[in-house]
C-alpha cells in the first residue's frame, strides 16, 4: 500500500491556506486587500502572513504612499512550489473522493 | 475526527484554494462600463457633429470621456492587486487609447481625414484591441466584437456615405453599448453566484 503524504502545517492553517491561494492569483496584494478578502482581523492576518514570511512563502515590501504606509505581499517560488506541493497531496489524500 | 469528517474537512480546503484563486482573478474583470461609457461618447459626438454641425463635438466629448475614464479607472483600481493578466489588457487599451488620442486630432488639424478614412482607421484598430484583449482572456463574445469591427472597417473603404455611417453607428451599440452592459451583467452574477457559495 502506498504510504500517504502529509499535508504541511504551515499550509494547513485554513487562513494561510487562504493567504497563498490568494496571493498565487495575483503579482503583488496590499495588506487592506487580503483583510477584505479574508474577512481577518488586522492582528490575526498580520501574524499569520508572519508566519507565512518566516517559512519563507511570501514576501513583503514596506513603503509610504502619500505618506501613509503600506505592505505589499508577494508569494516567493518557494511559497508557489509549497502550495502546488499541497494541492497534490491533498488531491492523493482524498483519492477518488474528489468530484464524488 | 471521523474519516467522513476528515474527508469533508479537506475538501473543504480544496474548494477554499479554488475560490480564492478564483478571487485574485476576477481582479481582471468589472470593466463593462468603459466599454458602454465610449459607445455613449462616440454616438454623442456623431450625433452632435453630425445634426449641430459644431466643430468641437468631437474634442469636448472625447476629452470628457478620457477623464471620467481616468478618474474612474484610478477609483476603482487603487485598491486591487495587480495582475500579469490586468496588466496586459489594460497595455492594449492604453496603447490603443493614446494612438487614437495622438493620430485623430493630427488628423483632424492637418485635414487629411474623411469620414471613410475616419471611419476605416478607428474600426481597424478597435479590432486589434478587441480581438488582443479576446486572445488573452479567452473571451468569445469579445473576439466576435472584434470581426464586427474589421468588417465596419473593410466596407469603409468600399461602401457609400449613408450605409457606411449606418454600420459604424450599429458596430458601436452593438460592440461598446451592447457589449459593456453583458460584461457588466456577467460580472454582477458571477459576484452573485460566489457571494451565495461563500
Amino acid at each position: 500500500m502506498p504510504e500517504l503524504p502529509e499535508l504541511n502545517p504551515v499550509i494547513h492553517g485554513k487562513l494561510r491556506l487562504a493567504l497563498l491561494s490568494l496571493l498565487v492569483g495575483v503579482e503583488e496584494a496590499e495588506f487592506t486587500w487580503l483583510r477584505a478578502k479574508t474577512g481577518s482581523t488586522d492582528g490575526n492576518l498580520g501574524a499569520q502572513l508572519l508566519k507565512l514570511e518566516e517559512a519563507g512563502y511570501v514576501s513583503v515590501e514596506k513603503k509610504f504612499v502619500q505618506r501613509k504606509p503600506q505592505s505589499l505581499y508577494r508569494i516567493t517560488e518557494a511559497g508557489r512550489a509549497a502550495l502546488t506541493e499541497y494541492v497534490h497531496a491533498l488531491r492523493q489524500l482524498l483519492g477518488g473522493a474528489i468530484g464524488a | 475526527m471521523t474519516a467522513n469528517n476528515e474527508e469533508l474537512e479537506l475538501k473543504d480546503r480544496l474548494s477554499l484554494i479554488e475560490s480564492m484563486i478564483a478571487e485574485g482573478r476576477r481582479t481582471t474583470e468589472r470593466w463593462g462600463w468603459v466599454f458602454v461609457l465610449w459607445g455613449v461618447a462616440n454616438i454623442t459626438a456623431i450625433l452632435w457633429a453630425a445634426l449641430a454641425h459644431f466643430p468641437w463635438a468631437w474634442p469636448i466629448t472625447m476629452i470628457t470621456a478620457w477623464v471620467v475614464t481616468i478618474v474612474v479607472a484610478v477609483r476603482k483600481t487603487a485598491k486591487r492587486p495587480s495582475t500579469t493578466l490586468g496588466r496586459a489588457v489594460s497595455a492594449i487599451w492604453i496603447a490603443f487609447g493614446i494612438s487614437m488620442m495622438l493620430l485623430f486630432p493630427a488628423l483632424g488639424i492637418s485635414g487629411r481625414i474623411d469620414e471613410y478614412i475616419q471611419i476605416s482607421v478607428g474600426s481597424a484598430m478597435l479590432g486589434m484591441a478587441y480581438a488582443a484583449s479576446a486572445i488573452l482572456l479567452r473571451w468569445k463574445a469579445q473576439f466576435a466584437c472584434a470581426l464586427v469591427w474589421w468588417c465596419s472597417s473593410i466596407y469603409a473603404c468600399f461602401g457609400k456615405s449613408t450605409p457606411v455611417a449606418v454600420v459604424y453607428l450599429s458596430a458601436i451599440f452593438l460592440c461598446m453599448i451592447v457589449f459593456g452592459v453583458y460584461g457588466m451583467i456577467s460580472d454582477w452574477r458571477m459576484r452573485r453566484r460566489e457571494a451565495s457559495h461563500a
